[in-house]
This record gives structure tokens, C-alpha cells and sequence, in this order.
């Protein structure tokens, strides 16, 4: 925004006085150095005595948005648009003024609105560009970046601007032409130039990717020699790449042993080299992978420190030969106390001889080591060896008893090794015993207090047994004492792990809108990082970091298949169909006793009182004319969330990104049919069945569906809704049966066919055998687990309002007996594990007592993916 | 554990590592920031299922008043993946990228005083010097040691 008044052929009411003229310039001064306070009254100035003044309503307005004052800044920056139509500087504040409210659609059009006006304003240019970077408009980023370079042949950046807008238009050749020319126009630039170096891999990049291979190997090849680039290491990784595309195999196969020989833990290295021999790690055929076993052996030997060969081996080999690979790298990482040893090679588990020879090994060495009493190997051996069985066999449901006992020896013999608590409170998770597990991984976690990695997950177990207060203290260790809260400050610090854990915990307790509250977190994060880009798209040209630049839009493209997103948009519409289900539960406190109403209500002013000490402490005086109102969040307890008046639609929407980013998903399509069916749009419930059904064709959770939506459904004859769902020939009730024929002895399986009945008969149906098919689960010969026993409690409580539910859940007591989940709530603390007592002691208070038992309902709700908490 | 070259799709992935280990954190700006300005010096470790399990974040310093180096911003390796080595591959690895890509002659970082596990790390197995110490560098008040190492291959 530079020129401004005086300019023949300008509109007469833009026109001002010489001396407003002269305050409207330093309005766009103050408002460049960021002077609002002192722009705002320089403007009022000036429309004290041109009040219609366009352009001045325009900055005014846009200084407004600057200060906080978001509302009346807009209505002031429309005011302005509307009072000077042709001002590119009315149209492009209107465009910054979206642009900041992340409507980018809109800021496009004003901009190009704008550029009607003043078609030649770098300005006004480059910003559109941005935005249609960020919007993917790659047809019109080629015409803007065609115009910008006529504009500023002189600068380096605007030739690589257009070579990367061809380039992302598809337009390759015209890509790989404009650098040609600019680097025929550049002579003067010295080696060693890091960004020259980038441009010119990027430039070799290009070629490749059109198949010009023998070019880009020709321009790499020279710009090497002439130390034009420098970063030796990627020098490597495309020579090795395009001689392999060049059928150069023997020089391509030298390339790849350099790279291997730089780093020898670099899978692609190997993957790289196994391909000049047309090998391939995933392939199954055995020749293949016996051939593949004769080079990795080889550099195996060539460099005995290196693991990457040797774990990939034990992908690769069966029967002795494993056997003796395997022998040695277990031996190898027990003697040296290696911590991951188990997680590292617990996927081989897939094929149960491994398994099995494995376990073997393992339990061969703890034999020798108990035999041998004080033989040459330190007790360290012992307690890693025992380390991994205990893993080993809490790996499966069965074992996990032996798993615990193994344990309790080991902490007998080491009790101050973190990893064994950890350990056991794994297994103990995985028995169905939140509370014990918690309260073991509290035991880790006072043997290191320093560490946060035991912190971080002594309150993940904290908040999975329902212990939301004291998971939030834990945390709160190693944020920063500044902020209002913990929570506040991981969610600055864009911790997906907090919003989860925090959210699936309030989710278990009720408290919907808490839980909401967290999930919409994650989702403005992901909008945030969405966001984030806006800004690089002019410094990376700036910077030179073409390629890399390239990886993050594509990245970007495909931000919310992050399996962050995936949990929190399932758990949020699975809550949005509960509210849809039954309206009642919008009702923040609904589902709480009295005793917890007081509780809450207690707490939140504790709370509240706090955020404001916090807020009180760290506010700055204020000085400065820069000084702006703190945003303030409007819903802190999330309780708008909860009483949208659509949360079907809601649903809808979160769940769109997933169709598309996680199609492979079952939840993705399962959770997308129940919504849709609560829609009334069966075409989409179909839709959504059919997807369901071809990743999971015998699911339990399918079948209920399909029966569901074949007696709920109406669609038009055309579109039979069960058509390719149900043999024609089929009833419901014989379909039904015959599901639970084939799969007899399965839990969700029996469950989903009773589900399947109640949708049959109706609302008002006979239940009886109902109750007695889900009984079923108690039989010995039915393959039942903690889950799903869980599922069917709340069916016969909730669905089927059965009298036998206390009958069904003392038969999980004693079929689960080290689970608290089926524990009876007024049942004495017998059942604690002797830990627990801890938990009475550090940080528990008043606020958090609960009954033993989960809540069955949320336990389920939120049992999307068992995720991983390092991925987030 | 597989060790390469970090790209733009790890961004997170570093981001939950650090967090779940470390008590210095960063927002995802910060990182792409490190990307997208120096995308040859930061490295990763990941597990069989593509999750990060070690990472190293760093940057150069180029003020015209001292020689190019580079600067360990972040690193870390989870504590149930420690005994690897993995810290010092990734050491090493950005380390030979600075001192070729950008001519960097020493390498620097800093250490909580109080760190005594990383101190030996950076030390013994790296060969780092304390350089300085830096009072309340810490948002904490804690004291850091500056370490240095230099890069000249004579």
C-alpha cells in the first residue's frame, strides 16, 4: 500500500486535503510499524473532517481487527468498501481483513478485486499468490507468479516462484525451462553456496521426476564437480537413484555401499541397494528373499555393530537359520541391557514359530542364568532377561497371569528398576485393571521423578483410571508455572496427547462437554498447523528450500490422516450421536450424583479462582501503544459444544476428512453409517455399509448394521438398500442365525447378533433369548475379552433394560478375576492392588473419589484405536 | 531403529517425542521454521511402525561476528528406546551435514546443569567441551552449561 492520493482520473470523494492527505500516509505508516493505538487516532483525525473517507474507514477498520476489536473493525473495513468501490486500498484491506479471520476464499476474491483496480501492485500480487498457494488454485498461481516475474526479472526468488507454480500446476517442462534460463543468466554465484545448492537439486529433482533421468544425472554430475552443490549426502542419494533408473546397476550398487557405510542404520540404503539387484524387502517370494538374505548377510559381516541388517535378516529367515540370528541378537541385546528389545522384535510375533523359538531362546537363557547362580554375567542379565519374558508373556491375553507373577519375582529381586513397573502396569492395564495400573506406573514414576517420560505416562494412567485431577497435577511437574493450568499449557504447546487422554477421560466421566471441549482442541490445532503455512510460502522461496517446501504442501494435503485427528473426530461424533440420541445428556450435569454435582461445581470455582491469580500474574502493565485485548475464549467448559442445536451435522463434517485421508479405516465408515442412518440418508448409511463390509466382511459390527439399516431403511426399489448387503433369498431372521452359526464361539460376534434380533423384532419384541444369547459370553468355549464383555453389560443394561445385568457382571467377575472393571461398586477395597495405597497419599483429594468401576458406556465409546501415545 | 534424513512428514511426530520427554518445548512453527531454512541438518529415528522414537533438532548460527556453526536446538531419544546408541547416530549425522553443507567449524548446545545423563552423553561419548555457563538460561532459573565441539577435520 503505497501510493495513495492526488492521481488524475481518481474518484472525487478519495480526494483529500493536503494536510489529511499527509495524515493518511502516516495512518499506513503506524499501521506498517504496528503503531495501532496511535493509527487509530490519526484516522478519526482525518474522518472528523471527510467522515465518508473511504480509504480511512478501510485502515481504520483494519486497525480495529489488529487491536481485538474484531466485529466493529469489520463492519468499519465494509463500511469503507463501500464508500470508494474502486480503491485497490479498500478492496485489499477487505482481503487482509478475511484473510485474517482464515477465510481465504473471500480474501482471494477481494484481492483480485483489488488488482482490477491496480493490476501492477507487487503487493497486492504476491499476497494473492500466497493465497492461492494456500488455496491449491494452481492455474492461477502460474498467471500471478507470469505477472510478478514480468515484473522482477532482476530478482532470483520470482524465477524460482514460477518454476514451482509450473510445478505444482503439472506443468514440468516449462518448469525445468525457467530454470534453465535463470541459471544461464547467473554467473557470479561461488561455490559452496548452500542455497544455490538447493536450488540446483531442486532443479535435478524436477528432471527426474519428468524421466529425463540421464539430464538430471549430466547437471548433477557437473554441479557436484564444481562443489556448485554441497550437500554431499542427498549428491549421493539421487546419483545412486538415477544410475539405478539408468540401469547402471554395478556404479549405482557402489553409491549405494557409500551411503550404506555413512550410515548404517538407514533401511532405504538397503532397500536402495537390494534394488539394483531387482529385490525387494516386501516381496513374499522365497527366492527373492533368499537372495536378499545373501546381500544382507554379507553386510551384516561387513559391519558387526550394525543392526539394521540384522533385524531386517530376522524378518526375512525361518526354521535354523532364523533360529541362530535371532539367538544372537537376543544374547546381544539382554547382555547390554537394551530396553526396547521386546518392542523391537515383538512384530515377528506374526508368525508363531518365531514366537515360539523365541520364547524358547529367552527362557533357555534365564534356566542358564539360574542354574549358573554367580556365573561370569552380572545381575543386570538376569533382571533384562526377565524383563522380556514378562513382555513376552503379557503379549497374550492368556499368559498375562504368568506375565504378573514373572514380574512381581523380578521387582523382588530389582525393585528400583523403573521398567519393570512399567511393565506390569502394562499388563495390568491389559487385564482390565485400570486402577492397579495406575497406581503401578505411580510406582515407576517415584523411582525417577526427574524424568518426564515416566511423568507423562504415570498421568496418561492417571486419567485412564478415571483419576482426572491428580493426571492433571502429575502433568502440571513439568509445565511451565506460568501458565493458567497444565492443560493450558500443553494445548499451547499443541500436545494431541493431553487433548486425547484428557478428553477420553472426561468422555468415561460423563462429562460430555469437557470431552468435547479437548476433541475441538485438537481440531483447532489441526486448523492451526494448517495455518502455519500461510507464512512459508514466501519464505521458502526466500530460503531456497524448494523440495523440502514441496514434502510440507504435500504433507499438509493430507494433514488430518494423522491418526490424532482420526481418534478425536470418531470420539467426538460418537459423543454427537449419543446427544443425538438422547437430548437429555446436553445437560452438562446429567448423569451425575448429587454428591459429584457439588463436587464439580466446587472444583470449577477452585478453577476459576486460579485462572484469574494466573491471569492477574502474568499480565504486563501496560504501556505501549501496541498493547492489545486478550481474546477471550467464550466457552471455556465447552458447554455451547454441547447444546448445538445440529450435532448430526456436526458429526458429518468432522467425519468428511476422514472418508477421504482414512478410507482404510473401519471406524471411518461405521461411525459414518450412524450418522447417516440418524440422518435419514440412506443412500450414504449404504454407502458407508458397503465400504465397512470390504474391509471387515464378517464383522460383528457390520452385520448389526446391515440388519439395522434393512429395517429402518426405506430407499427407492432401484436402490434396495440391503441388495448386495443380503441375499435376496434370505429372511433377516434366517441371515441372523446363520451369522451366529459361523461364528459361535466369538464374543462380538454373539453380541452383534443379538443386537440383530432387537432390530428384527422391534422396540417392543420378546427379549428373553436375548438375554440368554449374550449370556452365551460366560460360556468357557466363547472367545470373550474384557472389552467386549463390557459391551454386552451396557447392551442388556441399557438396550435391553434387562433384570439380569447384576447376574451377567458377577459372571465376568469371575471369569475375569484380576479385572476391576467388573468390580461392584460398594465392594470393599479388597480388590486393590497392594500399590494402590499410594495413590492415597501424594496428590488424591475429595474432588476425584469414585466408584471402582468404569463407566461402562464410556469405556466403549471411547475405545477407538487403541493409540499409541508416542505417535501423537 | 531406522535412521535418516528428517522430512516435513515427521514434523509431529518430533513434536509428541519431545513432548512426551522433554521439559523444553516448542510449538509446530518452530519446527518448520528449523525445515524450512535448514532442511539437511535434522534427523530421526523411527521404530518398525514408522513412529519417531529419537530425533535431532538443529540449526546453524550465522552471525557475521563468529564462524558459521550449527546448533543443537532439541535432541532427544525416548527413554524406553536408550542403550541404542541412537543419540549418537543422530549426533553424528547432523553434525557431518553441518560441517559440509555449511562449512560450520564447531558445533554447540546447551545442558541443564542438572542433566547429569545428557552432560555424559555430550561429553564422554561425544566429545563435547563446557564452553561457558549460562546463567538462568532456563525458563526455570535453571543454570546451562554451553558445550562445543569442534568440527575441523585436523
Amino acid at each position: 500500500m503505497s501510493k495513495v492520493v492526488g492521481l488524475p482520473g481518481v474518484p472525487k470523494n478519495r480526494i483529500l486535503a493536503s494536510k489529511e492527505a499527509a495524515l493518511f500516509r502516516t495512518v499506513l505508516q503506524l499501521y506498517e510499524t504496528r503503531q495501532w493505538k496511535r493509527g487509530l487516532k490519526t484516522a478519526d483525525q482525518i474522518l472528523k473532517k471527510n467522515p465518508d473517507h473511504g480509504e480511512t474507514l478501510s485502515m481504520r477498520g483494519l486497525i480495529l481487527t489488529n487491536l481485538n476489536r474484531k466485529e466493529e473493525g469489520q463492519e468499519c473495513v465494509k463500511k469503507g468498501v463501500r464508500m470508494d468501490l474502486t480503491s485497490h486500498i479498500c478492496w485489499h484491506v477487505f482481503g487482509l481483513v478475511h484473510k485474517a479471520d482464515r477465510n481465504y476464499e473471500e480474501a482471494l476474491k477481494c484481492y483480485t478485486q483489488a488488482l482490477k483496480f491496480e493490476k501492477d501492485n507487487l503487493n497486492i500480487l504476491r499476497d494473492a499468490a500466497h493465497l492461492q498457494m494456500q488455496l491449491r488454485h494452481f492455474d492461477q498461481l502460474v498467471e500471478t507468479r507470469q505477472i510478478l516475474l514480468k515484473n522482477r526479472v532482476n530478482v532470483r526468488q520470482s524465477w524460482a516462484a514460477m518454476a514451482i507454480a509450473y510445478h505444482l500446476n503439472g506443468q514440468l517442462e516449462s518448469a525445468t525451462k525457467v530454470l534453465e534460463l535463470y541459471e544461464r543468466t547467473v554467473k557470479d554465484i561461488p561455490p559452496y553456496d548452500p542455497e544455490h545448492s538447493e536450488f540446483l537439486l531442486y532443479h535435478i529433482a524436477i528432471l527426474e521426476e519428468m524421466g529425463s533421468h540421464s539430464e538430471a544425472l549430466n547437471l548433477l554430475d557437473v554441479s557436484a564437480k564444481s562443489r556448485s552443490i554441497t550437500d554431499r549426502s542427498m549428491i549421493s542419494i539421487f546419483r545412486a537413484r538415477l544410475l539405478h533408473k539408468l540401469e547402471r546397476s554395478e556404479e549405482a550398487r557402489e553409491v549405494w555401499v557409500s551411503l550404506i557405510e555413512a550410515n548404517t542404520e538407514c533401511y532405504d540404503h538397503y532397500k536402495g541397494y537390494l534394488s539394483t539387484q531387482s529385490l525387494d524387502l516386501d516381496s513374499q517370494d522365497s527366492e527373492t528373499r533368499k537372495l536378499s538374505m545373501v546381500t544382507l548377510r554379507r553386510f551384516a559381516e561387513q559391519y558387526p555393530k550394525a543392526v539394521a541388517p540384522r533385524r531386517i535378516l530376522l524378518e526375512l529367515s525361518a526354521g535354523d537359520e532364523f533360529k541362530e540370528i535371532v539367538e544372537h541378537y537376543l544374547l546381544h541385546g539382554i547382555t547390554r541391557g537394551i530396553p526396547s528389545l521386546f518392542a523391537d522384535i515383538k512384530d515377528l510375533y506374526v508368525s508363531p514359530e518365531k514366537r515360539e523359538v523365541i520364547q524358547d531362546i529367552v527362557e533357555g537363557i534365564r534356566t542358564k542364568l539360574e542354574k549358573g547362580g554367580t556365573s561370569s554375567e552380572p545381575p543386570t542379565t538376569y533382571i533384562w532377561t526377565m524383563y522380556f519374558l514378562v513382555q513376552h508373556y503379557s503379549s497374550m491375553p492368556s499368559t498375562i497371569p504368568h506375565a504378573l507373577s514373572l514380574v512381581d519375582e523380578a521387582i523382588a529381586h530389582t525393585p528400583t528398576l523403573p521398567e519393570l513397573y512399567v511393565a506390569k502396569a502394562r499388563a495390568l492395564k491389559r487385564t482390565g485393571d485400570p486402577l492397579g495400573a495406575s497406581a503401578t506406573m505411580g510406582a515407576a514414576w517415584r523411582l525417577d521423578l526427574q524424568d518426564r517420560f515416566l511423568n507423562t505416562k504415570y498421568a496418561k494412567y492417571l486419567l485412564r483410571a478415571g483419576f482426572i485431577e491428580e493426571g492433571n497435577k502429575t502433568l502440571g511437574l513439568f509445565t511451565k508455572k506460568g501458565a493458567s493450568s497444565p492443560g493450558a499449557d500443553l494445548e499451547d504447546m499443541q500436545s494431541f496427547f493431553y487433548m486425547l487422554e484428557e478428553g477420553d477421560a472426561q468422555n468415561r466421566a460423563g462429562r460430555l462437554n469437557l470431552a468435547l471441549k479437548r476433541y475441538h482442541t485438537a481440531f483447532k490445532t489441526f486448523d492451526d498447523v494448517e495455518d502455519d503455512q500461510y507464512d512459508f510460502h514466501s519464505y521458502a522461496v526466500r530460503k531456497y528450500t524448494f523440495r523440502t517446501y514441496l514434502q510440507f504442501i504435500k504433507v499438509e494435503d493430507r494433514l488430518r490422516s494423522h491418526p490424532a485427528y482420526a481418534h478425536a473426530a470418531l470420539a467426538a461424533s460418537k459423543i454427537y450421536i449419543r446427544l443425538f440420541d438422547s437430548p437429555k445428556l446436553a445437560s452438562p450435569t446429567a448423569g451425575l450424583t448429587d454428591a459429584q454435582k457439588k463436587a464439580a461445581k466446587k472444583a470449577k470455582k477452585a478453577e476459576l479462582k486460579q485462572q484469574e491469580d494466573a491471569k492477574k500474574a502474568s499480565q504486563p502493565a501496560a504501556t505501549d501503544d501496541s498493547e492489545v485485548a486478550a481474546i477471550k475464549d467464550d466457552d471455556p467448559e465447552g458447554l455451547k459444544l454441547l447444546a448445538a442445536p445440529d450435532p448430526l451435522d456436526r458429526a458429518a463434517k468432522l467425519l468428511s476428512p476422514l472418508q477421504q485421508l482414512r478410507p482404510e479405516l473401519l471406524d471411518t465408515w461405521l461411525v459414518s453409517y450412524d450418522v447417516a442412518i440418524r440422518r435419514k440418508r440412506y443412500l450414504q448409511a449404504l454407502k458407508a455399509l458397503n465400504h465397512a463390509k470390504s474391509i471387515d466382511k464378517n464383522g460383528a459390527e457390520v452385520h448389526s448394521r446391515v440388519i439395522e439399516l434393512k429395517t429402518k431403511g426405506t430407499l427407492p426399489p432401484s436402490s434396495n438398500p440391503a441388495s448386495q448387503l443380503i441375499p435376496a433369498d434370505q429372511s433377516l431372521e434366517a441371515f441372523n442365525s446363520a451369522f451366529l452359526q459361523r461364528h459361535s464361539t466369538s464374543a462380538p460376534h454373539i453380541v452383534a447378533a443379538a443386537r440383530g434380533m432387537v432390530y428384527i423384532r422391534g422396540a417392543d419384541g420378546p427379549r428373553a433369548d436375548v438375554e440368554d444369547l449374550v449370556f452365551q459370553l460366560t460360556r468357557e468355549e466363547v472367545e470373550a475379552d474384557v472389552p467386549t464383555s463390557l459391551q454386552a453389560l451396557s447392551f442388556l443394561r441399557d438396550t435391553l433394560r434387562s433384570s439380569r445385568v447384576e447376574e451377567f457382571r458377577v459372571a465376568c467377575d469371575a471369569r475375569f478375576p484380576l479385572a476391576t472393571v467388573f468390580k461392584d461398586e460398594k465392594s470393599s477395597p479388597r480388590f486393590m492392588h497392594p500399590e494402590c495405597s499410594i495413590l492415597f497419599n501424594p496428590v488424591r483429594t475429595a474432588t476425584s473419589q469414585r466408584s471402582w468401576r468404569c463407566d461402562v458406556d464410556t469405556f466403549i465409546a471411547t475405545g477407538v484405536e487403541e493409540f499409541p501415545c508416542i505417535l501423537y | 531403529m531406522n535412521i535418516r534424513l528428517a522430512t516435513p512428514a515427521d514434523l509431529l511426530g518430533m513434536q509428541a517425542c519431545n513432548l512426551q520427554n522433554l521439559p523444553e518445548n516448542y510449538s509446530f512453527r518452530y519446527y518448520l521454521y528449523h525445515f524450512l531454512t535448514w532442511p539437511q541438518l535434522s534427523y530421526v529415528a523411527e521404530d518398525h511402525k514408522g513412529r519417531i522414537v529419537g530425533y535431532i533438532l538443529a540449526k546453524m548460527e550465522e552471525e557475521p561476528s563468529d564462524a558459521p556453526h550449527g546448533h543443537v536446538t532439541s535432541i532427544s531419544v525416548l527413554r524406553s528406546y536408550r542403550r541404542l546408541g541412537l543419540a549418537k547416530k543422530l549426533m553424528v549425522m547432523s553434525q557431518e551435514a553441518m560441517a559440509t553443507v555449511y562449512k560450520a567449524e564447531y558445533v554447540s548446545l546447551h545442558v541443564r546443569k542438572s542433566n547429569r545423563a545428557a552432560l555424559g552423553l555430550y561429553k564422554d561419548a561425544l566429545g563435547f567441551d563446557v564452553h561457558d555457563i549460562e546463567k538462568k538460561y532456563y525458563a526455570d532459573g535453571e543454570d546451562a552449561y554451553a558445550m562445543r565441539l569442534s568440527l575441523k577435520t585436523e
